[in-house]
């Protein structure tokens, strides 16, 4: 099966990779994984508690060119919205904007539950209820 | 446990599994393993007990004994027998058991899900992931932390399996069919848990063994 020119453009050149500092009140990381391939995925925001922006985000990812394409544009996506918006984030925007075909949706659904599960992280180190927002 | 029909040979009903109680004839084998064996849907089983039966029942249904006999038990002495090595083969291994009943009872195992994996062991994968990394660039630094993780990895297999023995048992002894139910969801769990962090332990091995090669 041949990646998608969008699937590989991230592959090649994936967007913020890199880790933050887990410790920051204002990082939340979201770590998952799927075990039928053995993907781990590290998403985190770094969050401007002033304003409710993410400003920055970092992801590394062990996995398929897909989990990884799936996770560098789930950061990228982040990136300059609130977190109330960035858990509006669907799979389905991830997996129309790389072409993914159905076997790797999986993946598309791993980079959302890796945003939700950072979401949620921030929310609980800056006290907020978490809401809906549960990790996965 | 109940597997009635009537002997092919003499039509008598009831004739009971193997062999016809009537007229001693082989009869179809069921493809069911436990009622093959004539034992109870246990997952705690008598190893000692199951190699017995295997070997009684090897005898019994040797292809070689029915070169005299009909047709139809040549067939089925070969069904037999073959249901049989298979049945073994399964059912000694507790794990290769738990699938089996598992998935005569409708659990699909292959499909598994992120919340079969807690989130210290996804750390722990992480972890491992970037010193599988590292090592791939030559760094042999994380060589004796990868040897350490690989045993805490076997410490957390021989972990679940303590724990899938305990659950073998409850299994066997929970009154109602949704308790059992209940258990099975459980197993289910924690032996795709078990394969995965297999899987990470082949992998360590298959690193380190093509970094010597």
């Amino acid at each position: 099966m041949a990646y998608s020119d969008k699937v590989l453009d991230h592959y090649n050149n994936p967007r913020n990779v890199g880790s933050l500092d887990k410790k920051d009140p204002d990082v939340g990381t979201g770590l998952v994984g799927a075990p039928e391939c053995g993907d781990v995925m590290k998403l985190q925001i770094k969050v401007n508690p002033d304003t409710g922006i993410i400003e920055d985000a970092k992801f590394k990812t062990f996995g398929c060119g897909s989990a990884i394409a799936s996770s560098s544009l789930a950061t990228e996506m982040l990136k300059g919205r609130t977190v109330d918006e960035a858990l509006q984030i669907k799979n389905t925007e991830i997996v129309n904007e790389l072409s993914l075909p159905p076997v790797k949706i999986h993946c598309s659904v791993l980079a959302e539950d890796a945003i939700k599960a950072a979401i949620s992280d921030y929310k609980a180190k800056a006290g907020v209820d978490a809401g809906a927002a549960q990790t996965a | 446990m109940e597997h009635e029909h009537n002997c092919w040979q003499c039509g008598s009903a009831d004739a009971g599994s193997l062999f016809c109680r009537y007229c001693n004839s082989l009869q179809a084998p069921t493809p069911d393993y436990y009622h093959f064996f004539g034992l109870p849907r246990t997952l705690s089983l008598d190893a000692t007990l199951l190699q017995d039966r295997f070997y009684s029942m090897s005898r019994l249904l040797h292809p070689d004994r029915y070169t005299r006999r009909s047709d139809q038990e040549k067939r089925y002495s070969l069904e037999a027998s073959s249901i049989l090595n298979d049945a073994y083969r399964i059912l000694r291994d507790p794990i290769r058991r738990a699938e089996y009943v598992l998935k005569e009872a409708g659990y699909e195992i292959g499909e598994q899900r992120s919340k079969d994996v807690p989130p210290e062991l996804l750390e722990e994968v992480f972890e491992l992931n970037m010193a599988l990394d590292e090592l791939r660039l030559g760094d042999t630094d994380v060589l004796p932390q990868l040897d350490e993780m690989r045993h805490k990895f076997l410490a957390m297999l021989s972990e679940i399996d303590g724990q899938l023995e305990q659950l073998f048992r409850r299994h066997d002894t929970v009154p109602t069919d949704e308790d059992r139910s209940r258990v099975l969801e459980q197993i289910r769990s924690l032996l795709h848990r078990r394969r995965y962090i297999q899987n990470l332990v082949a992998e360590v091995d298959r690193q380190l063994t093509s970094r010597n090669a």
